[in-house]
């Protein structure tokens, strides 16, 4: 049943950047994200879409998965172009109405911009769709640990938990719902025709009983962790240890490399 | 007369799995007015699947559900009418209640039917006389009840629809042996007070004999027997391969049997036990 269900974003596969520690996958996305705002003119803009289509590539998640992402987004990329359209300076004017005026510059504006918010999507996708999810709180907690030194001793853990068992419960979240979806089906519930109001209306008899059997099993979880002991991080060892191998260092290298070149480039240029 | 006919019904669940299974494959039956049909198969045999398409909450891959002759899919906008006609009370039915009171959340279904005033609240207060859901109950919320009045009131929160055709799936899981007998009592007193057709998914072959004319055995997606209760249950050989079993007095009175013991193998109930038991031993006074 589970395997039915998109859980996280997880795209299995056994590539290069699959493979690569998430916990440096992370600091290097975050690398990533702010080389591409740092890259301040076109060529270091490109050289970072050159980049990020790497890893793509590298990544062997089909480049219609990330393209699906990107449709999310969409809305939000077109009316940033648009509005930048109108905020270049510079430039011959092409097209001036009222008091909007469209310039050559506009244009470029409107392109490196739409370019940017592309690429960030582009690699934040690369980072969901190559680990998982418990990979993925697993590094946040073990890159979090400095806080622990900062007297937010058990925060961390805690944090850590909670997105865990956040994640673990979509799926088992979903089931429940289209069950008691179906059971008020079964009664006559309407929940596909009427006004915005109605249909909100009609989705009580659906969301009171999914809350309730999420704070039952909120309860049932909470006991079942403390019949095997838990009591938060203290002395709690993993079964999956994290270890940072030879791959780690020639994607951290590749990262460098191209940082170092954003930044020759915005210096030259 | 054929309440509900299925005729080569497939379904397959549209998923992205590597694995493309009929959840059920060309089943065919037909179910008469009045009796009551229990569905038996292991877990994962598509019983739920199957009656899923009885009330239309599942459309067929391919095939047909006839109710009194007519296709539900007819009109694909109509489907809700059906609902009201074939009544499906889900497993654990007690996890639906919502509403502050249990008269509220009875009323729900025959609301949704477009029922009101006198006759809501008649057709309440009668289905609640029917299973026994005590008056001063109603003012009480549904999440005060116990788990086997939970159950009750749910299962009038369907029969208050008042459906021709009542699904039950696994009715009795999860409760008490008293709370099981209270809802066998429930399907039965409903089926006495409306004369109803009612169909029982059911893992309990012990319920099965009790409240059950025919039974239908699902095994991984196929019907694969379909016939009286006496006539399924001996081939106890074939349910068991298929991961099912024989009611345990049946089973006991075929090891009688194999010890040479005269008994009537056809034993499916505790009572039927009962007498021929008696029967054995009026017999032995006599010799």
């Amino acid at each position: 049943m589970l395997k039915d269900i998109t859980f996280g974003q997880y795209f299995e596969s056994n590539s290069l950047i699959h493979r690569t520690d998430p916990r440096v996958k992370i600091v290097l996305m975050i690398a990533l994200i702010v080389f591409i705002f740092v890259s301040g003119n076109m060529f270091s803009l490109l050289l970072s879409a050159a980049f990020v289509l790497l890893v793509l590539i590298v990544s062997r998640v089909p480049f219609k998965m990330y393209l699906k992402n990107m449709k999310a987004i969409l809305p939000v990329l077109i009316f940033t172009a648009i509005i930048n359209l109108f905020y270049g300076e510079g430039g011959t004017v092409l097209l001036s109405f009222w008091k909007l005026t469209v310039t050559t510059g506009g244009i470029y504006r409107s392109f490196f911009m739409a370019l940017r918010i592309a690429l960030l999507i582009f690699v934040s996708s690369a980072l969901t769709y190559t680990t998982t999810p418990n990979d993925l709180t697993d590094a946040i907690e073990k890159l979090l640990t400095p806080l622990k030194f900062i007297g937010l001793k058990s925060a961390v853990h805690t944090l850590a938990m909670m997105m865990t068992i956040a994640l673990r419960f979509i799926p088992t979240l979903i089931e429940e719902a289209e069950k008691i979806m179906n059971a008020q089906k079964a009664r006559g519930a309407d929940l596909e025709s009427g006004g915005l109001v109605q249909r909100v209306k009609a989705l009580i008899p659906i969301l009171i009983p999914l809350l309730i059997s999420s704070v039952r099993r909120a309860s049932d979880l909470a006991e079942a962790m403390e019949c095997r002991c838990y009591n938060g991080g203290e002395g709690k060892t993993r079964m999956k240890q994290m270890h940072t191998s030879l791959t780690d260092i020639w994607v951290t290298v590749a990262c460098v490399l191209y940082g170092s070149f954003v930044v020759l480039l915005n210096i030259l240029l | 007369m054929s309440v509900l006919e299925v005729k080569n019904l497939t379904h397959t669940y549209s998923g992205n799995t590597p694995f493309v299974n009929d959840a059920v494959s060309n089943v065919s039956f037909t179910v008469e007015k009045g009796e009551i049909l229990g569905i038996i198969g292991h877990t994962g045999s598509g019983k739920s699947t199957l009656v899923q398409h009885l009330n239309g909450l599942l459309k067929p891959t391919d095939g047909q559900v006839l109710f009194s002759g007519e296709d539900i899919w007819e009109n694909p906008k109509e489907i809700r009418k059906i609902r009201s006609k074939v009544g499906l009370v889900f497993q654990y039915p007690e996890y639906q209640l919502f509403e502050e009171t249990v008269y509220a959340d009875i009323a729900f279904g025959p609301k949704n039917m477009g029922l009101d005033g006198d006759e809501l609240d008649s057709r309440i207060k009668e289905i609640c006389r029917i299973v026994g859901v005590k008056p001063e109950y109603m003012e009480k919320s549904p999440f005060d009840l116990s788990g086997g009045e939970k159950r009750r009131v749910a299962i009038a929160g369907v029969m208050a629809m008042r459906p021709e055709v009542i699904v039950f799936d696994e009715p009795t899981a999860g409760l008490d042996p008293k709370g099981r007998e209270n809802v066998i009592k429930i399907i039965k007193d409903y089926r006495e007070a409306t004369g109803a057709t009612v169909i029982i998914i059911s893992h309990s072959m012990e319920d099965m004999a009790v409240l059950a004319d025919k039974l239908l055995v699902m095994n991984k997606g196929n019907l694969c027997m379909f016939d009286t209760v006496e006539k399924v249950f001996s081939r106890g050989n074939e349910l068991r391969a298929i991961g099912l079993n024989v009611p345990i007095v049946t089973r006991v009175f075929a090891e009688l049997k194999a010890m040479g013991i005269d008994v009537n193998e056809n034993i499916f109930t505790v009572e039927a036990a009962v007498n021929e038991l008696k029967r054995i031993r009026a017999g032995d006074g006599n010799a």
